[in-house]
């Protein structure tokens, strides 16, 4: 898993390549999200363009990086959810919980409105 | 699809996404339902990465052993790891709620008891556990699979 940094009108977007699927990925992931925090960076879009697929443990990375920011005064919200990742949202019921977009205007601001 | 296809590789992850590959392959042959087919290949890799990581522990020196078969109407998958195994009845009746945010882990059964039509475990002994899914398909139209 690759992951990229970018900032659009003060929301940070990280734009994914590859999978999501645990192993090594964890602790990536719960580095960003803490460095984000400590630089005060509290509105993150999570990109899944890039991602082929997620498993279950990619999808605890996203809920833990989603728990962070939340218990920082952030929040995290989807962008580009494939059709395959939208179902496991769905099933698991976590559509309920992230915020999914299919356009980056729209999910930036979405920030913006509050 | 006559026959069936046989994959065998060591416990590490990155073997995830040839089992994706040839999961996606043999399904899209089969299947015309593009959400039937998501459904086949997500539960396959949850299976697997079990295998990986609660069967074998991710020790590359235990393999897993996954074959493909298409039994009439139905895809049967099989998954068999070289692990002591787990109280898998206590995941298939103790389901945490999904809908709790906190619970980083402990969806993978949930999710494919809730995408297949059948879900089995077996531990067989001196082997370690093998996972049964099996998923009812809608034949495509004779073109259909000649075109593929």
């Amino acid at each position: 898993m690759r992951i990229e940094s970018r900032e659009k009108d003060g929301v940070v977007i990280l734009d994914l390549q590859g999978k999501l699927m645990g192993g090594p990925d964890a602790e990536t992931f719960k580095t960003t999200f803490h460095k984000l925090l400590e630089n005060g960076r509290k509105r993150v879009i999570v990109n899944l363009h890039g991602v082929d697929w997620i498993n279950s443990t990619g999808m605890g990375i996203l809920i833990s990086g989603y728990t962070t920011m939340r218990r920082g005064g952030g929040d995290l919200r989807l962008l580009h959810v494939s059709d395959r990742i939208r179902s496991i949202l769905y099933v698991t019921k976590l559509n309920l919980i992230f915020k999914c977009f299919d356009s980056e205007d729209e999910a930036v601001a979405s920030f913006l409105d509050g | 699809m006559a026959g069936t296809v046989v994959l065998e590789f060591p416990s590490e992850y990155k073997f995830l996404n040839i089992v994706d590959l040839v999961c996606n392959d043999v399904v899209q042959n089969l299947c015309e339902n593009r959400e039937t087919a998501n459904e086949i290949a997500i539960s396959v890799i949850e299976a697997v990465t079990n295998a990986i990581e609660h069967g074998n522990r991710e020790c590359c020196d235990e393999n897993v052993r996954i074959s493909f078969t298409c039994k009439e109407d139905r895809f049967c998958v099989e998954v068999a790891d070289c692990g002591k195994g787990f109280d898998y009845q206590c995941y298939l009746q103790n389901i945490p709620d999904p809908a709790n945010v906190y619970h980083l882990r402990g969806r993978g059964i949930y999710i494919m008891k809730s995408m297949m039509d059948s879900l089995e475990f077996e531990m067989v002994p001196g082997h370690g556990m093998k996972v049964r899914l099996e998923k009812v398909l809608k034949p495509k139209a004779a073109g259909e699979v000649a075109k593929n």
